[in-house]
């Protein structure tokens, strides 16, 4: 699928276009969700209290919503595969490691996605996925405007698998989120963080960083 | 260190509340170790792009 060059206002260079309106709205909804969350569970175990049960469950909702509308649209607007993990990904991930081992070469340059980030991706879908099921059933144990608490939906063994579940990801959201923002402040990553602001990077970025065959865009 | 928070139900059976929380420095100590590397992968043995 080839995406538009659009040639900004007073710019002299023409700007590839990456990341839709709503898709960066989306990523940046997401990101409020998952700091409001990991901020409300972990400040009260590291002694900062406050009545953080409601604002915890409410950004979980919102949380839910917007990744339900994320794979709707993801699944029915734009194609599966942009972020799929295919044949060609594992062969530029293998190019990689081979250029590093040798130190010598020139890395394969990605489509739009490169392997780490397509991993980043499926490793922070399975992640917040994992926690939005556990804590939806987690909901049935706090009072909110619709049902009452109802401890006994489930064993308390089954309980307790859906606790530790919901732990390891929160508890995995913290290593994926400092990560995540180190790499998103690196200086060589900067075009995709401003691209995830503004939506787009430059024609010469494009050049530079990507694969034309793997990632068509408008001449 | 312990890896699950456990409680006792009313029978005095041992029940799972979750993870330990201790595992919060280790989640976190992961992250600073990724960083570290990556940054260290970067300035010694990363290829440059032309």
């Amino acid at each position: 699928m080839s995406e538009p060059v659009r040639a900004e206002p007073g710019a002299s260079a023409p700007k590839v276009f990456r990341h839709a309106l709503v898709d960066r709205v989306f990523h940046w909804v997401t990101a409020v969700c998952v700091l409001t969350l990991l901020a409300t569970a972990f400040l009260p175990i590291l002694g900062v209290k406050f009545d953080w049960v409601n604002i915890h469950w409410i950004t979980g909702v919102v949380l839910t919503i917007a990744v339900l509308f994320h794979l709707v649209r993801s699944l029915l607007w734009q194609s599966v595969r942009t972020m799929w993990i295919g044949g060609a990904d594992v062969r530029e991930a293998l190019a990689i490691l081979r250029t590093t081992l040798r130190r010598s070469g020139t890395p394969p340059k990605p489509g739009k996605y490169s392997f780490a980030q397509k991993l980043v991706h499926l490793f922070f879908a399975a992640v917040v996925l994992t926690a939005i099921v556990t804590g939806g059933l987690m909901l049935a144990h706090v009072e909110t405007p619709w049902w009452r608490p109802n401890a006994y939906l489930l064993s308390d063994a089954s309980w307790g698998v859906v606790y530790v579940l919901h732990d390891f990801a929160a508890l995995s959201l913290i290593t994926m989120v400092i990560t995540h923002v180190y790499f998103a402040l690196r200086p060589e990553k900067l075009l995709f963080t401003r691209a995830m602001l503004r939506g787009w990077i430059t024609r010469r970025e494009y050049e530079e960083h990507h694969d034309p065959n793997r990632w068509q865009v408008d001449r | 260190m312990e890896l699950f928070r456990v409680s006792s139900d009313a029978y005095g059976r041992e029940v799972l509340q979750g993870l330990s929380w201790d595992l919060l420095w280790v989640f976190a100590g992961a992250g600073a170790v990724l960083i570290v590397a990556h940054a260290l992968y970067r300035a010694l043995f990363a290829p440059k792009r032309q």
